[in-house]
Formats: C-alpha cells, structure tokens, sequence
C-alpha cells in the first residue's frame, strides 16, 4: 500500500486501500466488501457449550453435579468453552432496576456480574478438571491461547456490550445475553458447534412447563419459527437474526440437561434434542 | 429459590418466561429515569474531521473550550482513514467481523487520545468503557470528557447483512451514550452541512435535507447516508434520545448554536 498524502482535491489524508475516499455507509461499498473469500476459523476444534443460568446452576446440586460430569468425561474428546448466564439473580436484578427507572444498558451492564458469578460457580466445580474461570476483560484475546494450555475455559457468557446494549423493540430487558454472547463467541472465533444446555428436551409448540400436550420439534429453521409464531422460545429470540447473518454457524441444538447422558451425544454431533438452523 | 418484597411485574420476571409479551411489555411501561439529562453528546467524525489535521481540528478545540462550563460534553471519536485501511487488510485476508471490531476500537481510541492531548491543559480526561463509572463525576468538575466512539462489543460484534465490517461502529456507539443517559442531545460533528439525496462530494445535483424522520428517510433507501443504519432502527426503539443532529464542525460557530439548541445542519427524529 502505498504512503499517506492530502491530495489537491480533498484536504482530507488518506490511507491508500480499497476503501480509502469511501464512505462505509455507502451499499456499494458494503456490496464491495462481500466477497466469496474465506472466513479465516481461528478455533477450529472447539466447541462452545452454553450452561443454563436459570435451566442448570439454579437448579443445584441434583442437576448441576451430573451436568459438571458430563462435561468433564468429553474433555478428552472436545475443547470445550463453557458460558453461563445469570439466572434467577439477573431476573431479580431486572425487576429491581426496572423499578428504580434504570434503562436497558444500565441493566446490561449490571447483569454481566450474575452471569460471571455463576461462570465462577462452575469454575469452581470444573477446577479438579483442569478448567478455568476466566475474566472478561483478558477472554477474548487471550482465549486462544487458554485453550491450548488447559482442556477447556468457562466465560460469563453475556456478551461485553454493557451501556451499549441496545434498545429493546418492547420493554427494556437487554437483548444480547447469554446465548446470544456464546453464539457470536463461536461464529467470531469459527468453533464448530454451539450447543444450549437448557431444563426442556428443546423446542417444544407450546410451553411444555404449562401444556402436557406439546409437541417437541426435532429440527426447525429460523424462517419456520417466525412464521409459526411461536409463543415462548426456550432461547434468546435475537439468535433468530444472529443465525441468519452467521457466516460460519449455520446451527445449533438444544439439549436437556437433566438427561445429562444426552451431553456427550450432542458434543459427538448426534441429533439428540432441537436443531436451529438459518434459513 | 424465590424472592420476597417484589412487585407483581418483578414476580413475572423472576418466575416467568422472558420471551412472554405480556412480560416484556410491562418492562417498558415506565420510561427510565434521564440519568445525565444536562449533557451533550458530541461524535467528532474520524475521515470527515480528524483526518483533516489542524485545519479543521484546532478551531473546533476552540469552540469546545468556549462551551465549558456553559455545556457538559460527552466527546466521542471516529475512527476514519486507518480504520479503512485495517478494514481492507483484514477484508483481503478473511478476517471474521469480530476481529475487524477490535481493529476499528484501536483507531477511534488513537482519535480520542489526539484530542484528549489537545484539551488535556482544561483538565479533560480520556475516560475507557471500564471507567465510565467516573464520568458524572468527571463532567460536574471539568465540564467534559472524551470517550472512543466504537462499542466495546469487539469480538461480540454481529455480522453486518451486507458485506464484511462492523454494522456497529463509532456513530452507533455515540448515540447509544446518549440514549442510556438520557441526553439532551446527540450531534454528529461532520464535513458536510449535514444530510444530502447523494453525497455532495460525488454528485452535484445533492439536495440538502433541513429535517426529516426516521421512516421518511427509510422510505427514501438512501444509496448512501450520513449516519450508520442501525442508528435508525435504534432510534425508533429508543427510550430518551428520540432524535440527532449532524452538523458541519467546519464552519465556526455551528457546534454552538447546535449545543444551545438551534436548527443547524440537519435533525433526524424517530416518530
């Protein structure tokens, strides 16, 4: 490239590149950047693995112990990176914000520290396992290099986007939590699966906790699910949007983890509760 | 594990499911509280501002200092011409959206350092995400701080629906402090008297657009615009800070009348 210099029609100094004298708002110049090159994956052989806040570590030792082994025995198989959200606490925090008048990013913000305290939580019961809790601020940049070092890492799973989360369509609670920070964690750094730990089997067509009728959906895409309108997702909705713009994570699946026999299944790849894929 | 003393709204939010409308819509019935209602969110442009070097740069530093004490400023940068040449390398050779994120904060930190340098001797700091906690305080003492436009999502960054880079990037970022603290107003410092039909540097014909709304500028499809799209969607979700203003920071005395509320340049308001 070559150097720098204000040239006599525009005082403004330019950077010799393709998108020099551009404007980035421009849809042509967008257009330009989308290109069929490869999107480099720079954690291949990982996978991220969210942990329910409220679906698995509120729900103590009977279901978080088996879920903590199941995930230990698929260390030798897989390099893990666990996320967790912040359940009951941030809900709790949600309620008491709102009420105080806080707006949606003041709430994101504060929810981060549930969300790191339960990454903790199981920091401390994966620890004999050789796996590690890990700090926000050090995570991103540092994580290629954690996990190469221990056999797998645990992140507070919400996503640092903190006084800069966005407003919500309806209501004021964050959009970009933890699912949403584990799937752009696996899409950013090109891990080969993400799965959702949850309390139900995955996507049902009505709220299995309030109607024994309903019927689990095996596999569904995202255009699907917002056709059939389906009243309660048992994940973030913003995934939705998330997985139609991935570029290199096209799904993910939903596995219960009160049957904890099913988390080396869906870690090995085998259809074993709801698979999401963009459409 | 349950909760005592909560309102039936806080009851729904721990118990029930966040994804329910009803729930949702009760989050959003109270607005929040303004939490900085007296400042101004300020974003100088990075290629339509900074990059023009002292010319443009030290009048405006000028015009700043004059407002101290009269206006509490929240400064933001840009990135501009390196954040382009980043964004090319790391487009050529494959690099992930979220890498491109990180790349682009380096650039508008390095903008926020050169003009925190040039107000340093007012006692104005450079405030990181980290130390937002600090600048209430830092605005009741000196009046303003400066702060990098870009959103601390770096490799948390969404895809953009076209193309490679960062959908969210410095313009997003000021105006999301302004709307989480309420702000009394949000104006975009650029070169250009504010928004055009086409962009003024390449066409001519241009016509210059006072005031408009968010839905009438959507209807538009504007092949190019003066602000990045997703400040639009936000706006229209916003709780506070329903509207911006983009200004010519060239012209002395525009960032002025702007601040003291007066109709320079162009105002985009959601409906």
């Amino acid at each position: 490239m070559r150097a720098l210099s204000p040239n006599q029609f525009d005082q403004r100094h330019h950077l010799d590149s393709m998108l020099m004298r551009e404007s980035l708002l421009d849809r042509g110049v967008q257009q330009a950047t989308e290109t069929d090159r490869e999107i480099v994956r720079m954690l291949p052989d990982t996978q991220v693995v969210k942990v329910g806040g409220r679906s698995v570590v509120d729900q103590g030792r009977a279901v978080v112990r088996p879920v903590v082994d199941a995930l230990a025995a698929a260390l030798p198989i897989h390099r893990l990176i666990i996320g967790t959200g912040g359940g009951a606490r941030t809900r709790h925090l949600y309620s008491i914000g709102i009420d105080l008048g806080m707006p949606v990013g003041v709430l994101a913000e504060l929810a981060a520290a549930d969300a790191l305290g339960n990454a903790h939580i199981l920091g401390t019961l994966m620890s004999p396992h050789g796996v590690v809790a890990i700090p926000p601020a050090m995570f991103g940049h540092l994580l290629p290099l954690f996990i190469r070092s221990v056999p797998g890492v645990i992140f507070t799973g919400v996503p640092p986007y903190s006084l800069w989360e966005h407003p919500s369509a309806v209501g004021r609670i964050p959009s970009h939590g933890s699912d949403a920070g584990c799937f752009l964690l696996a899409e950013c750094f090109g891990s080969s699966a993400l799965t959702l730990i949850k309390d139900v089997d995955g996507l049902f067509d009505a709220d299995p906790k309030c109607n024994p009728d309903a019927r689990l959906i095996p596999k569904i895409s995202t255009a699907e699910i917002r056709e059939r309108a389906l009243p309660s997702l048992p994940f973030e909705p913003i995934l939705l949007s998330l997985l139609d713009g991935a570029r290199l994570l096209r799904k993910f699946q939903i596995v219960n983890g009160r049957r904890p026999e099913l988390i080396a299944a869906a870690l090995a790849g085998e259809h074993v509760g709801t698979l999401v894929s963009a459409s | 594990m349950s909760f005592t003393n909560l309102s039936e709204l806080g009851r729904s939010l721990v118990h029930g499911s966040l994804s329910d409308p009803e729930v949702l819509k009760g989050t959003g019935r109270e607005p929040p509280i303004r939490i900085l209602p007296n400042a101004t969110v300020i974003k100088v442009g990075g290629q339509s501002f900074i990059d023009r070097g002292r010319t443009a740069v030290f009048p405006l530093i000028d015009e700043i200092v004059e407002n101290l004490g009269r206006h509490q400023m929240i400064i933001g940068t840009g990135g501009g011409s390196r954040a382009r040449h980043a964004y090319s390398v790391a487009v050529d050779l494959g690099l992930p959206t979220g890498v491109m994120s990180v790349l682009g904060t380096f650039v508008s930190m390095q903008n926020a350092r050169l003009i925190n340098y040039l107000l340093a001797k007012h006692g104005i700091p450079f405030i990181e995400p980290a130390q937002f906690g600090q600048l209430p305080h830092y605005l009741a003492t000196r009046g303003a701080v400066i702060f990098f436009g870009m959103p601390p999502y770096t490799f948390w960054q969404e895809n953009p629906a076209l193309g490679r880079i960062p959908p969210h990037r410095t313009d997003a970022g000021a105006y999301l402090v302004s709307e989480v603290f309420g702000c009394k107003r949000m104006i975009f410092v650029k070169d250009e008297e504010g928004l055009y039909t086409a962009d003024p540097k390449k066409d001519p014909s241009a016509r210059f657009i006072p005031r408009i709304s968010v839905s009438e500028l959507k209807a538009m499809n504007l092949p190019d615009l003066a602000v990045e799209h997703p400040v639009l969607d936000m706006m229209e979700n916003a709780a506070s800070r329903r509207s911006i203003q983009i200004i010519n920071g060239l012209e002395k005395g525009n960032l002025t009348r702007a601040l003291n509320g007066e109709p320079v340049g162009t105002v985009i308001y959601a409906d």
